[in-house]
């Protein structure tokens, strides 16, 4: 048997910093929704109440995403080193982790990442939350703080290539992040039980199997 | 019946019989003569001569509604007779009369008969010249303020008789403008002068209208958007009634957003182009069905949400959410069919 520790992984901050922006992006993505196509969804009542509610929850998930900022950045001091992938996990890092998502998970074999605190994320996880979180949030909530601002700022708008480009951007962008759903929510199931990482982001605490895990499952193989 | 015939031959009679003395009549010149000189007439009586001669009512002649009108003017002492505006708008006075602007302005109050011009020769910023004399901007913005999200941008770019008339259909209306020296903002309308800048000895339509056909395709506004020499100029749009009622009224369905934001690309293919004339009014131009719906190039600072939206983005929209699936689905269906690979984890 695999000796069981467990990890606090999500701090207090990030997991409500994490529950905040799930609710917020939906909300945004249910009222985006029905502002571009009204004739088709209405569930959030009027079509004022859909813009209302739009512009308050990216107002809110653009807050958070600003807390979320500092608290890494000024407070932990971790951004670069949890965000950043390093050389080692762009020369090998990458490909060793999609090994083990596209073929050696299939075969039963662990996940070469071991989460800890200051290594939360795997290369993948990296890459991927680096675009999403310092590229694709800040676009979409600049984009987003333009269009809700169109008289005062149609200068700057017209700057960057006119009013159409920039809803088209910000239609895109959400578009990209509505995409991620799916596949976060998917990713987070794949813990030794489905629930097991969805749990860590509620409790703070995962489990983790320690490095002795290896050899009994080695020893476990050979026996077999 | 009868009675009819007789009056449309007196009519005729008393028309031929008076032909001779209105070769006589002041003509308009004669008139603009003194009246065009601020300093002769007074301000009262002052007609800008060339604002006059762009109106409709000048090729009908002074005489014609200041019929009392002699010779001798001003000589005779004799007070000038005014037509009424109903006399000839008189279906226009009958839908105005209606509404409850009737009681508190009259025609005149709004509009100057001497510079009085359709709707088609105006651009879409003057439109609410005659409203603001008496609705004061600041006091426009608190009523909307309080229902109307983006308030400021909606008063900027929609004429108040966009929602305050009722209109059988609305179409885009088009108007070039221009940046100013403050870099961010919003620019303003290009005069006849600053547009003539550009187009030289040409006319300024030709600075869309490269073929010369007086009609706009969706290639000739692309071409206009990507020319670098017109970076300075940029298209404004907005959406007016594609015909003018007196009928003013606070329309409830206007308080519904969906009226003009669900309307569907459907209702927003109309539009034209407006551009200045010489003598201060608008000449306006067809431009091609659907060009404001193209995606990026056909007209980049109209868009209007939900109505406007372009089917090419839903599609590479709707692509990338798909693409979200791809993981889940497909990852998904062989981590079931190599479940038992895992069992030993208690998955």
């Amino acid at each position: 048997m695999a000796e069981e520790k467990k990890v606090y992984l999500q701090p207090i901050p990030v997991r409500i910093w994490h529950w905040l922006n799930a609710f917020g992006i939906v909300t945004l993505m249910v009222s985006g929704a029905q502002i571009r196509f009204p004739e088709y969804i209405s569930v959030l009542g009027s079509y004022k109440a859909a813009i209302y509610l739009h512009n308050t929850a990216g107002f809110v998930v653009a807050i958070s995403f600003s807390l979320w900022f500092f608290y890494y950045t000024f407070v932990t001091r971790s951004m670069a080193n949890l965000y950043v992938p390093k050389v080692e996990d762009l020369k090998s890092g990458i490909l060793r982790q999609a090994k083990f998502y596209f073929l050696t998970y299939f075969l039963g074999w662990d996940n070469p990442h071991h989460p800890t605190p200051d290594n939360k994320f795997n290369p993948m996880q990296k890459s991927v939350y680096l675009a999403i979180m310092f590229v694709m949030m800040p676009l979409v909530s600049l984009s987003g703080i333009l269009l809700t601002n169109v008289e005062p700022l149609r200068g700057l708008i017209i700057m960057i290539g006119g009013l159409k480009i920039l809803a088209g951007l910000h239609f895109l962008l959400a578009c990209g992040l509505v995409a991620f759903l799916p596949t976060h929510i998917y990713l987070a199931t794949l813990g030794h039980t489905p629930t097991e990482h969805i749990k860590t982001m509620w409790t703070g605490w995962e489990d983790a199997e320690e490095e002795p895990a290896k050899e009994t499952l080695e020893e476990g193989h050979m026996a077999a | 019946m009868k009675t009819y015939h007789k009056y449309k031959w007196l009519w005729l009679v008393l028309l031929i019989a008076g032909l001779p003395l209105s070769v006589h009549a002041m003509e308009t010149d004669d008139c603009l003569s003194c009246h065009s000189d601020r300093d002769e007439v007074g301000d009262e009586l002052f007609i800008d001569g060339d604002q006059f001669s762009d109106t409709t009512h000048s090729e009908m002649g002074c005489v014609t509604c200041h019929e009392s009108i002699t010779d001798e003017h001003p000589d005779d002492g004799e007070a000038v007779s005014k037509s009424a505006c109903v006399d000839c708008h008189d279906e226009v006075g009958e839908q105005y009369g209606h509404s409850a602007h009737a009681d508190n302005a009259t025609c005149t109050d709004c509009h100057n008969p001497h510079q009085a011009r359709g709707i088609e020769s105006m651009a879409g910023p003057d439109m609410d010249r005659q409203c603001q004399k008496c609705h004061e901007e600041a006091g426009v913005l608190e009523s909307h303020s309080g229902w109307l999200p983006q308030a400021n941008l909606h008063l900027a770019k929609i004429p108040c008789i966009t929602c305050h008339t009722s209109a059988a259909g609305y179409e885009v209306l088009l108007n070039i403008s221009q940046k100013t020296d403050k870099k961010l903002s919003s620019g303003r309308l290009s005069s006849y002068e600053d547009l003539k800048k550009y187009s030289g000895d040409k006319s300024i339509e030709s600075l869309i209208d490269l073929n010369g056909d007086d009609h706009i395709s969706l290639a000739e506004l692309r071409t206009f958007n990507h020319n670098p020499a017109y970076k300075q100029l940029h298209l404004a749009g907005t959406l007016v009634p594609d015909s003018v009622s007196h009928n003013i009224t606070t329309l409830d369905n206007r308080y519904d957003c969906t009226y003009c934001h669900a309307a569907g690309p459907g209702r927003m293919q109309t539009s034209v182009l407006s551009l200045p004339q010489e003598d201060g009014s608008y000449r306006r131009v067809t431009v091609d069905e659907g060009a404001i719906l193209d995606t990026l190039y056909g007209t980049p600072n109209f868009y209007m949400t939900g109505s406007t939206r372009n089917a090419t983005m839903n599609i590479i929209g709707l692509i990338i959410i798909c693409g979200g699936f791809i993981m889940p689905v497909g990852h998904g269906t062989l981590r079931f069919l190599t479940r038992k690979n895992r069992q030993h984890k208690g998955e």
